[in-house]
């Protein structure tokens, strides 16, 4: 297994130390990695002044375990990622799995450490856009919403800048049509600087509509948090396990784990865990199998009339109606 | 009317946000953060900003309803940019390059030009509808370099030697850009905080798109006058101010134009990418479709004579060839029992 410990930023310096512990050589905007089963992609670009991006779509030919410990702090990493769930896992620092990388988007402030897994046979197709905070707290003050805190966002002693979310489907969109240009040379860097631009307005129209929560946070904190989440999902057919119980596996206090649950996942743990019960028992319909009452029976809802209606209030459609639109 | 003096404004654009304190000048606009224009009220309503976007490419993009009747001339100037034009207003925009007047009997317009900053071209907006349109300036040596990745050196070098040859066409706007403007034309206005990442995004997209388009065009080499410009924009004009007729001939187009039936079909085919006999019967389809779809005809008949044709059958078949699908299916029928 491959170990690489390394380092991002807005400036660029990362990126001759980085390219040798990939086991590759710098070329122009590229990260060339020889002896890789298709010739991937690592481009490193300055957009402006305030904003880098890495673009990375490669096939993964070992295990590789990333471990980003960033020197500088003035910037913020937004994590665009079309390889969903099984290909990136977080480890806490002593390489314990932890959890699945269960989103495609992810925004981390340049203080936070972070380890992640990428599977050998995984292919990724990920932009990850470093913007300088100077930058993102102009593009906030002009937002009424951001008007009163934003001093304090962006203050490290009261909040630290973190979220797993999912990105829009223009995003989704944007990200395709750059992984699909025939451009090259100077064109493909038309396609990606325009890319980052589109999906970067994009990302702020999405965190203008969502509840700031100021707190701050640690790496053992998202940590505990992904664990968390990948606890439920392990446990997804057992009854929601209660707020004290979590709290206490992920040795908080009821009200510090429920505030930074919901400020890194964006969702109340009961929300989150009612989601994906719905969504794993609408997997088992759509199979046919199975009667409304058995899965009712398997997922630990109270009986078949909970599961229709809360179906219904999650899809706007009873599982029947489902079934009979497959 | 015709009683009422037209205003108008020369300037020239630069790369840079420096060529808006003409606009101040000379039309009292106010320039606001050295980028947003907002004209009188007494002129328009609405406003435009200038970006650059990267080194070597700027966007300009307008959305402004005019009151008054304004004829804006872009001067040349010995500047190194090419201008790339999108107008997806909502009604025709009178455009004139050198003496000539864009313009159409039915909403027939040739939304999106690419012109040297060495040509000049004169715009008179429409009063009381909404104009939005959008401007590409991009450094010609940039420009170049962008080209040459879809092309041999060979070409390139060829196409870009302006002592041999003027870049420069005339055309609609490809359906990915058409999209990209609609989008940018509906959701934003101007002062959202993630509007100005959006018009770049929307600038280096329409950047690469024009690029790949114009990598599928036959080289035609030619250096082109103001006047030549001028004499093929007044025959394409007056075609699609008579879409309605047969096609007026070649001859009688050469003759409009000043030229010899050699030189003509050449320059029109570099300008406007089709052979003059091409280009008026797409464009003649084109009015059909939009004919169609226009819910004030009973029946395909209707369609077919009111363009002009004798033999209903061959609109079918010409729309068919063309769109790839019957006009039966895209007539939207006049509904008779309402009336207005």
């Amino acid at each position: 297994m491959r170990e690489v410990i390394h380092q991002y930023g807005v400036e660029l310096d990362w990126v001759a130390d980085i390219a040798p512990k990939l086991g590759g050589y710098v070329d122009g905007n590229h990260i060339i990695v020889p002896g890789e089963e298709r010739p991937g992609t690592r481009y490193v670009l300055r957009v402006n002044d305030n904003i880098s991006v890495f673009v990375i779509d490669v096939s993964y030919t070992e295990d590789v375990v990333y471990r980003l410990r960033n020197t500088r702090d003035d910037f913020v990493g937004i994590y665009f990622n079309l390889t969903e769930g099984d290909a990136v896992h977080v480890y806490d620092n002593v390489t314990r799995l932890v959890g699945r990388w269960a989103s495609n988007l992810a925004v981390f402030d340049a203080d936070l450490k972070g380890d992640y897994f990428v599977k050998r046979g995984s292919t990724t197709f990920k932009m990850a856009v470093f913007v300088k905070k100077t930058a993102l707290k102009d593009y906030f003050s002009k937002e009424e919403h951001y008007a009163q805190v934003l001093d304090a966002v962006f203050d490290p002693a009261q909040n630290t800048i973190v979220k797993y979310d999912r990105m829009s489907n223009h995003a989704w969109w944007l990200m395709n049509e750059l992984k699909n240009t025939t451009a090259t040379g100077l064109l493909y860097e038309v396609m990606v600087r325009g890319t980052v631009y589109g999906i970067l307005s994009d990302y702020l129209d999405q965190t203008m509509n969502q509840e700031i929560i100021l707190e701050k946070v640690v790496q053992e904190d998202i940590v505990s948090i992904i664990g968390s989440q990948y606890h439920l999902i392990e446990h997804i057919t057992e009854p929601f396990p209660g707020i004290s119980t979590l709290a206490a596996a992920a040795l908080m206090s009821e009200t510090k784990y429920k505030k930074l649950f919901k400020k890194i996942t964006g969702t109340t743990p009961n929300a989150f865990f009612l989601t994906n019960k719905l969504s794993f028992a609408k997997e088992k319909i759509a199979t046919g199998n199975f009667t409304v009452g058995e899965i009712a029976d398997q997922f630990n809802f109270t009986d078949a009339s909970h599961l229709i209606e809360q179906f219904k209030t999650a899809y706007g459609i009873t599982p029947k109606e489902y079934l009979t639109l497959l | 009317m015709t009683s009422t003096k037209i205003k108008s404004l020369y300037y020239y654009y630069t790369l840079t946000p420096q060529w808006q304190e003409q606009i101040v000048k000379n039309l009292g606009a106010r320039l606001i953060d050295n980028k947003l224009l907002i004209l009188p009220e007494d002129i328009a309503s609405g406003g435009s900003i200038f970006l650059e976007v990267a080194p070597g490419l700027s966007v300009h993009l307008l959305d402004m309803t005019f009151h008054v009747q304004v004829a804006i001339t872009r001067v040349p100037k010995d500047h190194n940019y090419y201008m790339i034009y999108y107008d997806i207003g909502d009604e025709i925009t009178t455009h004139i390059l050198g003496d000539t007047i864009h313009k159409a009997g039915y909403h027939s317009k040739l939304g999106m030009g690419f012109m040297d900053c060495g040509i000049k071209g004169v715009i008179i907006p429409p009063v009381g509808e909404r104009t939005f349109s959008l401007r590409l300036l991009v450094d010609k040596t940039y420009y170049k370099s962008l080209a040459a990745t879809n092309r041999s050196a060979d070409v390139t070098d060829m196409l870009f030697d302006e002592s041999k040859n003027t870049l420069f066409f005339y055309s609609h706007i490809d359906s990915r850009s058409k999209v990209l403007l609609n989008e940018l034309k509906e959701a934003h206005h101007f002062s959202g905080t993630s509007f100005e990442l959006k018009l770049k995004h929307t600038a280096l997209y329409l950047l690469n798109y024009v690029v790949e388009r114009t990598a599928r065009f036959e080289p035609i080499i030619n250096k082109l006058s103001q006047s030549d410009i001028d004499n093929v924009l007044k025959t394409s004009a007056y075609m699609l101010a008579n879409l309605l007729t047969e096609f007026p001939g070649l001859p009688a187009m050469a003759e409009m134009a000043g030229m010899s039936g050699t030189k003509y079909k050449g320059l029109f085919k570099k300008i406007l990418k089709e052979s003059p006999l091409n280009f008026f019967s797409n464009e003649k389809l084109l009015l059909g479709q939009k004919l169609l779809q226009s819910g004030n005809f009973q029946n395909v008949n209707e369609v077919a004579y009111e363009l002009g044709y004798s033999n209903p059958g061959y609109f079918t078949k010409m729309y068919k060839k063309l769109f790839e699908v019957s006009p039966g299916e895209v007539l939207v029928k006049k509904n008779s029992s309402s009336k207005e």
